[in-house]
């Protein structure tokens, strides 16, 4: 994905975390213990949506901890059936912060700021993938037609948007495309749908994919990926920007950051099979805009 | 156990009642296990049922609440989920498919959606099933059951949730049940049944022993049952062994008694028979001293003397003849020979001095040509005492007939004289069979009671014809014996 200046976007990323994380690992350690006194008797609230792995519950307890232990605040993780629930907390300022998808983070852009962005595989970038279930013969999202289609949410990039542009580039629109569209929210959801039959295909976050065929290679091995998008900007971290500047958020975000380099994070991030967090530019969601615009326009 | 098997052999009537009984027992014990088992796999049927349809029951509850919103909004994934959690949730059903409808029996979702696709219809015959508000339905097999239930939501009809639970697990589990009690039954009605045999093989040596003692009493007097074999007097068996060695006593005595009647009977015709032969003896022995006195005093004239000593020979003759029947009577030499046409040919010599003596004349016919299985001994003896008698009948000068031939079947001989005729009790005693053996009556003389004996010893038949004035016809049929009959006639 090319950007303004030349240089592409993995680069500047991997520069912008290296120095942030040489620089914060030193201030975490040194900072933690004075951050925890100073943040005592406030609650952090994180927003979570199944933009990963949010079944585990051991992950989501590490998760919490972790943040709390490096923040030095105390961290309530707070889960909602859909994006737009958490999206809608998130910009009435009912969370703190909240890990959203790429497409409510361009739809509300202007009233949200990056806390940080997941690094998978070096960069900061994952694509949707169009499955379908094992033993069918399709190819490409054309052959789709008619079929009972399994969508992640309504507010999921690559669980929603990416097909929906790619439809609206074909000049069809999901309702009329597929004879019935179903929304599992949540990627491990819609694996479960194509890989079961319910559904005849789906879109998922390509990332989620990978990792459950990693850890639960019997749901995937049900699937078959037929499409994979563009590389797009990796659901952020992300928070309102009326509270972009409190104290609590400066520390979550680099306790995020710092994440990959301290004993109890890089346990977490193995478990998500994430490299860590990086600040992350708004420019790494552009193409996200981009299919929003289309989407939004043909509607 | 050898004796055991081979009385097992023979049919069950044989049986000993040591047997009988037991298996007799082990039979009740059989039936009483059968009905037992019947009874226990009815009642564990319906307890699995019951459970079945508890957990069935919960499960459609549980299912119910959980989807009933979704159903609502047609929520497939929704309802998917809810399908999944539960299919986890209830270890207890093997859930084969679990499948929710809407109320026209489109499929909503399945947890086997290979099987009932979304959107697919459902086999009528699946709905129209539960529509009566049944909620499980076995199928004929037992190996399956299909879960069923309307769903209503403010009156009106929503849909319906479809599943099939596999039971051959429950199957399998009764096949265990049934298994076991059929194991367990077979063991302890063997060890009721060896247990019974034993017993009841105890209880009843008593009536072996009995049975044993009056087997014994077959081939001869019954045996007293020794007192160490005896048990308590007081006993129903003790009494019965009293009872038992009562009656052998009783039979000891009434045998003892018949051996002493019998002796006495013997011993009484032993002293009827001397009686009578001491009679036929006696009779001419008056005349006989009487001639004697005439000789001793009018031996001088020559009419008397002659007359005397014709009176003497004849007292003589008579006595000779009485003496030579009784030893004919109780010879038992030469009583084995069998009579051949020689012995026969014997009387001509025999009756030769009586002839000459009456001047009578015999016609003799004997076409006898081999040796029959008949006693020579006793023919000749019948045949010589019917000449004689013939001989006494007939007028001096007359003429005496004999003759015997081979019937193929027997000996046929007759005897005719040209005697006045024979008296009719006389003929009625030599033709009235089995008599031989009454006391002698009247005067008939040892001779025809000798014939009459000797005629029922050979099973032989007599026939007398005598009419007035022409004589006496008597026919002798005396059959073939066979060797058995020799020995008993000997």
């Amino acid at each position: 994905m090319p950007t303004d200046d030349g240089s592409s976007p993995v680069e500047r990323t991997r520069l912008t975390r290296r120095s942030i994380v040489l620089g914060a690992a030193a201030a975490a350690t040194l900072a933690r213990p004075a951050i925890a006194r100073a943040g005592f008797g406030r609650t952090v609230k994180f927003g979570l949506t199944p933009v990963f792995l949010t079944n585990d519950l051991v992950l989501l307890d590490g998760l919490r901890k972790y943040l709390a232990e490096a923040s030095g605040f105390e961290v309530e993780l707070v889960q909602r059936k859909t994006y737009q629930e958490i999206v809608s907390l998130l910009v009435s300022d009912n969370l703190d912060l909240a890990w959203i998808c790429g497409y409510p983070y361009v739809a509300f852009r202007d009233r949200l700021e990056l806390v940080a962005v997941p690094q998978w595989r070096g960069r900061p970038l994952y694509s949707s993938y169009l499955i379908i279930t094992n033993g069918r013969i399709v190819k490409s999202l054309s052959e789709l037609r008619d079929d009972i289609h399994a969508f992640s949410d309504p507010d999921s990039n690559s669980g929603y948007l990416v097909t929906c542009a790619s439809l609206m580039a074909m000049g069809q629109r999901p309702e009329q495309f597929f004879r019935r569209s179903i929304f599992t929210h949540g990627h491990r959801n819609v694996v479960r749908a194509v890989g079961s039959g319910l559904a005849m295909s789906g879109s998922v976050d390509g990332y989620v994919w990978e990792v459950l065929a990693e850890t639960e290679p019997h749901l995937t091995a049900r699937t078959r990926i037929i499409a994979r998008s563009e590389p797009l900007g990796f659901p952020p971290i992300a928070c309102s920007r009326r509270r972009a500047h409190a104290p609590e958020l400066a520390a979550v975000r680099q306790a995020l950051l710092v994440m990959g380099n301290d004993p109890l994070g890089k346990p977490l991030l193995d478990m998500l099979r994430l490299d860590g967090f990086v600040p992350g530019e708004a420019s790494l969601f552009d193409g996200i805009a981009e299919m929003a615009r289309i989407v939004r326009s043909a509607t | 156990m050898a004796s055991l098997l081979a009385r097992l052999r023979r049919p069950p009537k044989s049986w000993p009642i040591s047997i009988k009984v037991p298996a007799l027992a082990a039979v009740l014990m059989i039936l009483v296990g059968t009905l037992f088992t019947n009874q226990v796999l009815h009642r564990f049927d319906a307890t699995q049922q019951k459970h079945l349809r508890e957990l069935s029951n919960a499960y459609l509850d549980g299912l119910t609440a959980a989807i009933l919103p979704h159903l609502l909004q047609h929520d497939t994934w929704e309802i998917f989920d809810a399908l999944e959690r539960a299919a986890h949730g209830y270890r207890g059903l093997d859930l084969a498919w679990t499948t929710v409808a809407r109320a026209d029996g489109t499929v909503l979702a399945s947890s086997d959606p290979g099987l009932f696709p979304v959107d697919s219809r459902l086999p009528e015959p699946t709905i129209v099933r539960f529509s009566g508000g049944t909620d499980l339905i076995v199928s004929a097999t037992g190996a399956r059951a299909l879960l069923g239930r309307r769903l209503v939501h403010q009156d009106r009809e929503v849909g319906g949730i479809y599943a099939e639970i596999d039971i051959a697990r429950l199957a399998a589990e009764r096949n265990d049940v049934l298994v076991s009690l059929i194991a367990t039954n077979t063991a302890v009605i063997f060890v009721l049944a060896a247990l019974g045999y034993v017993v009841v093989r105890r209880m009843m040596k008593p009536v072996a022993t009995l049975t044993a003692y009056l087997g014994r009493g077959r081939t001869g007097s019954p045996e007293r049952i020794p007192d160490h074999h005896a048990p308590d007097p007081e006993s129903e068996f003790g009494r019965l062994f009293s009872a038992y060695n009562r009656m052998a006593r009783a039979v000891d005595e009434r045998e003892a008694m018949g051996i002493r009647l019998a002796e006495e009977e013997k011993l009484g015709s032993l002293g009827r028979l001397s009686s009578a032969i001491a009679h036929e003896i006696n009779n001419p022995l008056g005349g006989l001293f009487n001639a004697l006195d005439a000789l001793k005093r009018h031996g001088d004239k020559e009419r008397v003397r002659q007359t005397s000593i014709s009176l003497l020979e004849r007292g003589l003759q008579g006595i000779r003849d009485v003496v030579r029947s009784a030893l004919h009577i109780y010879r038992t030499d030469e009583a084995r020979r069998s009579l051949g046409p020689a012995d026969l040919e014997d009387l001509r010599l025999l009756i030769k001095p009586e002839l000459k003596r009456r001047r009578q004349t015999l016609k003799w016919q004997n076409t006898l040509a081999a040796e029959t299985s008949l006693p020579a001994v006793a023919v000749r003896d019948m045949a010589l005492n019917l000449l004689l008698n013939a001989c006494k009948a007939t007028p001096d000068g007359g003429t005496i007939s004999f003759a015997a031939r081979d019937g193929g079947d027997g000996l046929r001989f007759c005897v005719a004289d040209e005697g006045a005729g024979m008296p009719e009790r006389t003929k009625r005693y030599l033709e009235a069979a089995a008599t031989a053996g009454a006391p002698i009556e009247d005067r008939a003389g040892l001779g025809l009671w000798m014939v009459r004996r000797l005629i029922d010893e050979c099973d032989g038949t007599i026939t007398v014809e005598a009419a007035e004035g022409r004589g006496t016809r008597i026919s002798v049929f005396l059959p073939t014996v066979t060797a058995e009959r020799v020995r008993d006639v000997a």
